[in-house]
């Protein structure tokens, strides 16, 4: 096991910041020094692709008027493939979080093709933070939401949503279990009486309930207001319009348990829900460990 | 149809309902499927009991011939598009696409040996087996590959879920394997009735084959994208449940009429437009569960009660062939998805257990059998071979199953859950 996979989730150590020169940049410069007055890291920003002077310097110029010091920041410049590069260099620099700006919704071909911005977390070996129109203003994180489904990653996904709500001082954070309604049917057929099939599923509740109250108690929340929600519907649909009807400002995933492909898009995904149409900004957690 | 005739069916359909479920509960609780039940309710009710011993009684009221007999087919017909809607239903293709390499490799390895070795065994003994000739035996050949193929989703479902095994990562690698197994097994089943329309016509059949794919390729792509956007307006704009269940419907049997009449069954279209449907982010549980309801509880025991009015069980009862056909398919799917699951990086023991859950062949297998007997690609000792083995494979995997997982192998059933209980007891 190389030491990447035994480091932990949090905290953030390293941040790598995915720039390119798009009209965004500059509120993706701002960003990043709101992650690195929060916490308190050095700043990995990697730009892969040609550039002249002039675009040098102007990113330069950026990070000095974001306030950067010359010793907690470093530009790495590549060339090659966009998402390829960036991997590498995350993989290589050992980055605990990469952040990178995405519009909320892409077009349906785009989607399908898949833009720098979801190909990265679509195939991150670490955390990612996706910016969703970044622009300049601090928006304060009040509500975080956090997908509390029965699966191994959680624990790590819900310490770190807890993590970033304390660092964030977010008000609350809300725990979404989903409820697939095409497994319940499994377990709904006629060979169970109407208390069968109750009781199957109050046992299998009662389960995911007592795992996620085990994960909570072992998570230190401090203040924080931590609200568990049972949401019945498809895994990754529900918890993404709860993000949106609620109004969350970040929406944290677990990471998916393969490299998702095209055909993720056409049979979707939990998290395809989510990149698909982003309600707010999205946190993927990648519990290296897991893997 | 005449006074007589309503009332001769009415009754008909009255006596297969509840005798179906007088059975059919009776076998639940000894923990068994509860078509097994309903089939014993057919094979009282048709010629291998009640036409035996009261042959003029059985031919007043569950005839088989003239308007009653019409009118029973047209009914049967309906259920088996609706229980195989249901079926489709039950398929979730993220479930299977999550599910990861040991699943994909469980199911891909249990269908191809499966398929390979029926396929082997119809086309070297379609004689013996009473398979019919057609296309040179393959067709036969073909069907018997799909018989061994097929797996019988809620019968593990239940099994597993009796096992408190539903939600474990083996638990979902089965019914993900067992998911994949369905929907490219009613897909070559499609190919196999589309191949009986064609005759030797090469060309036909390629039409029909290409057709196939087109229908399955699209209902599921486009067809699921407009299907995700109609039904949030359904369910807005139309009385619940009536509205939604009329559009699901709707769409089954548009989705059966569209297949039928480009040469492939009826079924695959309904199968299809249940997978399209049952993937659908806006299909509520309640809706799934009424459409759920109505279909396994009313029409699906009409359906697996009238088998028993088609074929003569007893007289159609040949042990030999019976025992090959089950020894076939237990060795076929142990074979094929232990074999799967083994590749994928399971422990022999989680493998063997993988390809007992595998091997539960449920009512699938019935509706399978019953279609090709109708199709005339099947002999009726096959298919009393077939419902058997669907049988003893659903009744064994829960045993099998716990021995395997867990260690310990108990039937689990006892006289009181049985008998009624008793007035201060």
């Amino acid at each position: 096991m190389s030491n990447i996979e035994k480091k932990p989730v949090y905290p953030f150590e390293k941040i790598a910041v995915a720039v390119a020169f798009s009209p965004n940049i500059e509120a993706i410069i701002a960003a990043s020094k709101r992650l690195q007055n929060i916490f308190n890291v050095s700043i990995l920003f990697i730009h892969v692709g040609n550039h002249d002077a002039a675009q040098e310097t102007y990113l330069k110029e950026l990070i000095t008027r974001f306030a950067f010091e010359q010793n907690n920041h470093e530009i790495i410049w590549e060339t090659g493939d966009t998402v390829d590069k960036i991997l590498e260099v995350c993989k290589a620099r050992q980055v605990d979080l990469l952040v990178a700006g995405a519009l909320e919704k892409e077009s349906l071909l785009k989607y399908f093709l898949g833009s720098v911005a979801r190909k990265l977390c679509r195939r991150a070996k670490c955390s990612i933070l996706m910016l969703r129109d970044p622009d300049l203003l601090n928006k304060p994180v009040q509500r975080i939401v956090v997908e509390g489904s029965d699966h191994p990653k959680t624990v790590a996904t819900i310490e770190a949503a807890i993590y970033v709500a304390k660092a964030t001082h977010a008000l609350a954070v809300d725990v979404i279990q989903e409820e697939d309604p095409g497994r319940l049917a499994l377990i709904r057929s006629d060979a169970f009486t109407d208390n069968e099939a109750d009781n199957n599923r109050e046992k299998m509740l009662k389960h995911e309930n007592e795992k996620l109250e085990e994960i909570l108690s072992c998570t230190d929340c401090g203040n924080l207001k931590v609200n568990v929600e049972r949401l019945e519907g498809k895994p990754g649909f529900m918890i993404t319009k709860y993000a949106r009807e609620h109004e969350a400002d970040l929406l944290v995933l677990n990471s998916p348990d393969t490299k998702l492909n095209v055909i993720d898009r056409v049979f979707p995904h939990d998290i395809e829900f989510a990149l698909a149409d982003l309600p707010c900004d999205l946190l993927i957690v990648h519990s290296r460990t897991d893997d | 149809m005449n006074h007589a005739e309503l009332i001769n069916l009415l009754f008909c359909l009255g006596i297969m309902l509840l005798l179906g479920r007088v059975l059919g509960e009776f076998f639940r609780k000894l923990k068994m499927p509860l078509v097994v039940g309903e089939l014993l309710a057919g094979l009282i009710l048709g010629p291998s009991l009640l036409g035996k011993f009261y042959p003029e009684l059985n031919q007043l009221i569950f005839t088989t011939k003239g308007n009653v007999g019409m009118a029973l087919n047209g009914i049967t017909t309906i259920s088996v598009v609706m229980l195989l809607f249901v079926a489709g239903m039950e398929v979730e293709l993220s479930i299977i696409r999550q599910q990861g390499t040991t699943a994909f490799k469980s199911s891909l390895v249990g269908l191809l040996i499966p398929l390979g070795l029926g396929f082997a065994a119809g086309y070297y003994f379609a004689d013996w087996l009473g398979g019919k000739g057609q296309h040179d035996g393959k067709v036969f050949a073909l069907f018997m590959g799909t018989a061994m193929a097929i797996s019988a989703l809620p019968v593990i479902a239940r099994t597993l879920m009796d096992l408190d095994l539903f939600k474990t990562k083996i638990g979902m690698i089965i019914i993900a394997a067992a998911m994949f197994d369905d929907l490219i097994g009613w897909i070559l089943f499609s190919v196999v009735l589309g191949m009986i329309h064609t005759g030797s016509d090469q060309f036909e059949f390629l039409y029909i084959l290409g057709y196939t794919f087109l229908y399955a390729i699209l209902m599921l792509t486009a067809g699921r994208i407009i299907i995700n956007r109609a039904l949030p307006w359904a369910q807005r704009n139309l009385s619940w449940p009536g509205g939604v269940l009329a559009f699901s419907f709707g769409l089954a049997f548009l989705g059966a009429a569209l297949t039928e009449k480009i040469g492939i069954h009826a079924i695959f279209g309904a199968f299809i437009a249940g997978v399209a449907i049952g993937d659908s982010v806006h299909l509520n549980e309640k809706t799934r569960d009424i459409i759920h309801q109505f279909v396994t509880n009313i029409f699906a025991p009409l359906f697996f009660v009238s088998v028993g009015f088609k074929v003569d069980f007893i007289k159609n009862f040949d042990l030999s062939i019976v025992t090959v056909v089950l020894v076939l398919a237990i060795a076929c799917k142990l074979l094929g998805a232990g074999l799967g699951a083994l590749w994928g990086g399971l422990s022999f023991r989680e493998a063997s257990a993988v390809g007992f859950g595998m091997n539960a062949r449920g009512a699938m297998e019935i509706v399978l059998g019953l279609l090709a007997l109708q199709a005339g690609v099947i002999s009726e000792p096959l298919f009393v071979a077939l419902v058997v083995m669907a049988v003893i494979t659903s009744v064994m995997a829960g045993p099998m199953l716990q021995y395997l997982l867990t260690g310990e192998m108990k039937v689990n059933v006892k006289l009181r859950d049985i008998l009624p209980v008793k007035e201060g007891e």
